[in-house]
């Protein structure tokens, strides 16, 4: 029964996951036509019957349910009367032993589980179809008390962002990371906000799960219209990544590698990565046990964050990179220190960030006016990734601007001739754009950014 | 304020400096202008004519044209476009590359001396949002150059200080100030904090190059990869500039920023006279220079005008007077409440009046096109 039930519904690669507060069928009307597919409940044992039905009108319209589980008791016996509930499978949302997680899965197995855990107990580099965590900083430009942004070393704005750890997660395998981080309390959250945060995860191929504040829950169930608006403003968000699942395929085109491990901080906000980052110098994050001459190909510079925890293997390749013409920065020996992330941290503190500022200007000064993939420019608030597509023939830019005003006049000069451009954003339809030659390779100009935007080279 | 208190206001003489009976003097044009969206070229050309024709200043001319564009292009005021609060607005900026290339002009090279900036200065601009390509056919012969060191020259320019210089005997500056035979101010209606007020005369502060000028300048030979402004050597007097270039001739005597910069203004303008002074004041911001500012409220500003002259101090003149000021106030009086007064000082070097009642202004009246900075 559950077998055929399953067979109905999206792999959970393809999930689009939402938090969902209601266990009213009415209430799936909200994801008719949307790319949601998979609703996180939170499970309530007296609830079971309204759970069930819930479920059961939700796998009618392919839509999987999942009963979220947090610490507490033994979590085997709740998962086990969900999935009697007939919901699709198990979120356990929290910092569960590896005996708890092993029990559940013996309970509701082959039902799937997914692990919302801290980040650095992920299990990188597992099999599992979908890791993730529900540590994530909340993403945009942090203003300061006197209504100022703050600014970061370059001048430029600071942009809080999941980019860079969910770029490190991603190259220990090849699971779907999902970033399951709330709303800050007490706080508006506009659409512009929401839009915001799934383009943070979404262009470096991450899904965040929606969840929605407090008010606009609310105002939701209620029917209210400008809430009724904002929910539209989000799936369509939703819509505009999922829309294009070629481009998940892409991979990472950068000639800068960051050599980075769970311990030297691959897995905190604010990082290098995202330093590196915020200046849109494209970088593909390399964890150290995947060290090997095909994940530095088509390189030319290197971070090796911590050369100490190398072994001689993984210390032959970047030899082999450094006498093929490579460029190789070490970091400074400290740099390990508390670089993991634990169950309150997930950012740098004051004297990891001076460290940070340190190695930060020697891999300026490495880097310079290079142009190691491509070249933006008036892209201050906004962050980017690029991607090339396996065959090599296409590249793409994504876009994610985080300031509250669209951006106007973004140009961006990528390695390479490339022929044709185009322009896909969530509000109008594609648009093809001029190209013309620069010295680097290929100009492309942006009339305009909202929030979220690729352009696709070929 | 009322136009009989702006009158009173404006006739209003300082105790401490009288105004220079015999300093030059030339009109002034002043245009409302209430958008960029509007016909920024028409405006300008009319204004042009109005202080005596374009053709006469630029026809087969090289014209050097120093632009505000002050500070990091990753810094703005609540998000907003450079152009409508702190820099020179781009539109602007063609309007005045057109109308000079259609007035003859042979070469028109755009300057500044960005922040931090060792590389082209087109990146600089693309960074601001601008559209290069777009500037750069606006007219012939179109050039760039970032004058925060060497640029695209090959040994800086010694320009002296006729007279008697009040801090520096001369300046090393890019090559791009000597190889011209016009040199157009291009400012921003904008409060300073260290200076009252930033207008054509103050803008030219960003002549120099941070490396000779900057705080990591050399300090022997200057630095072509200049990452810092100008506090110790400029604002501070902390350090010499390199010791390449003139050096500062009563070091150590003064650390005041609210001395000092306005001295060092009035003595690079008396080395590199402006030929052609514009201020933007279509929208600018009010209480600082820039988003960083952080001793006054700062606030978007549309005083919706355009101001033009051939004398940078008597365009400053009437520009101070339209921000609802005394350009002759002296130290301690709104917008001087912790300075000296530049534009007094460029009098005193004979550079041009501060008189307003000496000034002939044309186009809009000084009353009509009043927008009072101070809220």
């Amino acid at each position: 029964m559950l077998f055929a039930l399953l067979l109905t519904l999206a792999v959970p690669t393809d999930w689009v996951p939402a938090r969902w507060h209601w266990l009213e069928t009415k209430t799936l009307e909200l994801i008719s036509g949307t790319p949601v597919n998979c609703l996180l409940v939170d499970w309530d044992p007296r609830q079971k019957t309204q759970a069930a039905a819930f479920a059961g009108a939700a796998a009618e319209r392919g839509i999987a349910t999942l009963a979220v589980i947090r610490p507490g008791g033994d979590p085997a016996e709740p998962a086990r009367d969900a999935i009697r509930a007939k919901l699709t499978g198990v979120v356990l949302e929290g910092d569960f032993s590896p005996d708890a997680t092993e029990r559940v899965r013996a309970a509701v197995s082959p039902a799937p589980i997914i692990e919302l855990t801290l980040r650095s107990r992920m299990p990188l580099g597992s099999k599992a179809p979908v890791i993730g965590t529900w540590q994530g900083v909340w993403p945009g430009i942090p203003v300061m008390e006197d209504g100022a942004a703050k600014a970061g070393p370059s001048g430029s704005p600071w942009i809080n962002t999941n980019a860079g750890f969910l770029r490190a997660a991603r190259a220990f395998g090849d699971s779907i990371v999902w970033i399951a981080n709330s709303p800050p309390p007490k706080s508006v959250v506009t659409a512009e906000n929401y839009a915001q945060v799934i383009g943070d995860a979404a262009m470096v191929g991450a899904r965040w799960v929606v969840a929605l504040d407090d008010d606009l829950t609310r105002r939701l169930h209620e029917g209210d219209k400008p809430a009724l608006q904002v929910w539209s403003r989000i799936t369509r968000q939703l819509q505009f990544y999922e829309a294009h699942q070629d481009w998940r395929a892409f991979r990472t085109y950068a000639k800068l590698a960051v050599i980075q491990g769970v311990n030297n901080g691959a897995l905190l906000s604010g990082g290098i990565l995202d330093m590196i980052g915020a200046r849109h110098t494209p970088v593909r994050a390399v964890p150290p046990d995947r060290l090997r001459p095909d994940t530095l190909a088509g390189a030319s510079m290197a971070v090796n964050v911590d050369a100490a925890s190398l072994t001689p293997q993984q210390r032959e390749v970047l030899k082999a990179f450094t006498r093929s013409g490579g460029t190789l920065l070490t970091g400074p020996a400290d740099w390990k220190e508390s670089a993991v992330p634990d169950k309150d941290k997930i950012t740098l503190d004051d004297k990891q960030t001076k460290r940070l500022d340190d190695i930060w200007h020697d891999i300026n000064s490495m880097i310079g006016r290079g142009n190691l993939g491509a070249r933006l420019f008036n892209v201050s608030s906004m962050l980017s990734n690029l991607l090339t597509s396996t065959d090599g023939k296409q590249v793409l830019v994504h876009l994610v601007n985080y300031s509250s005003y669209p951006v106007d006049n973004v140009t961006v000069h990528v390695l390479g001739d490339f022929h044709r451009a185009w322009l896909y954003t969530p509000e109008t339809p594609e648009k093809k754009l001029d190209v013309y030659k620069v010295d680097e390779g290929t100009g492309v100009d942006i009339d305009l950014v909202n929030v979220s935007a690729a352009l696709r080279l070929e | 304020m009322t136009r009989r208190e702006l009158l009173a206001l404006l006739s209003a003489a300082p105790v401490a400096l009288k105004a220079a009976p015999d300093a030059p003097t030339a009109p002034v044009s002043i245009a409302k202008c209430a958008a960029y969206n509007d016909d920024v070229t028409a405006t300008l050309g009319t204004m042009f004519d109005q202080i005596g024709g374009l053709e006469r200043i630029v026809k087969g001319k090289t014209v050097t044209i120093k632009l505000n564009l002050t500070g990091s292009p990753g810094l703005r005021l609540q998000g907003r476009p450079l152009g409508v609060t702190h820099y020179t607005h781009p539109k602007l900026v063609g309007a005045t590359a057109y109308l000079m290339g259609r007035a003859g002009a042979k070469r028109i090279r755009f300057v500044e001396s960005g922040w931090a900036l060792s590389g082209p200065l087109e990146e600089y601009m693309l960074d601001s949002g601008w559209n290069v390509r777009s500037l750069a056919s606006a007219a012939p012969g179109v050039e760039f150059e970032n004058t925060n060191n060497l640029g695209k020259g090959k040994r800086y320019a010694r320009l002296k200080v006729p007279g008697t210089p009040y801090m520096y005997p001369a300046f090393d500056l890019n090559h791009a100030f000597e190889d011209t035979d016009v040199f157009v101010s291009m400012a921003k209606l904008k409060n300073h904090e260290t200076c009252g007020v930033t207008l054509s005369l103050k803008n030219c502060f960003g002549n120099t190059p941070a490396s000779i000028y900057g705080d990591n300048s050399g300090v022997d030979e200057p630095n072509e990869k200049p990452t810092s402004g100008r506090g110790a050597v400029c604002h501070a007097g902390e350090r010499q500039p390199s010791r390449s270039a003139p050096q500062e001739i009563h070091f150590g005597a003064n650390h005041d920023a609210g001395y000092r910069v306005p001295h060092i203004v009035a003595d690079i303008v008396a080395a590199r006279p402006v030929d052609l002074a514009i201020i933007d004041g279509i929208e600018s911001m009010a209480g600082g220079e820039g988003p960083w500012i952080r001793s006054k409220p700062l606030r978007l500003v549309q005083p919706g005008v355009l101001i033009a002259g051939t004398n940078p101090v008597t365009s400053d003149a009437v520009a101070t007077a339209v921000m609802g000021y005394n350009p002759r106030a002296d130290r301690g009086t709104s917008p001087f409440q912790t300075c000296d007064n530049t534009l007094l000082l460029a009098e005193r070097h004979g550079i041009g009046t501060t008189d307003l009642k000496r000034i002939e202004v044309v186009g809009v009246p000084i009353a009509q096109a009043l927008y009072k900075y101070e809220a």
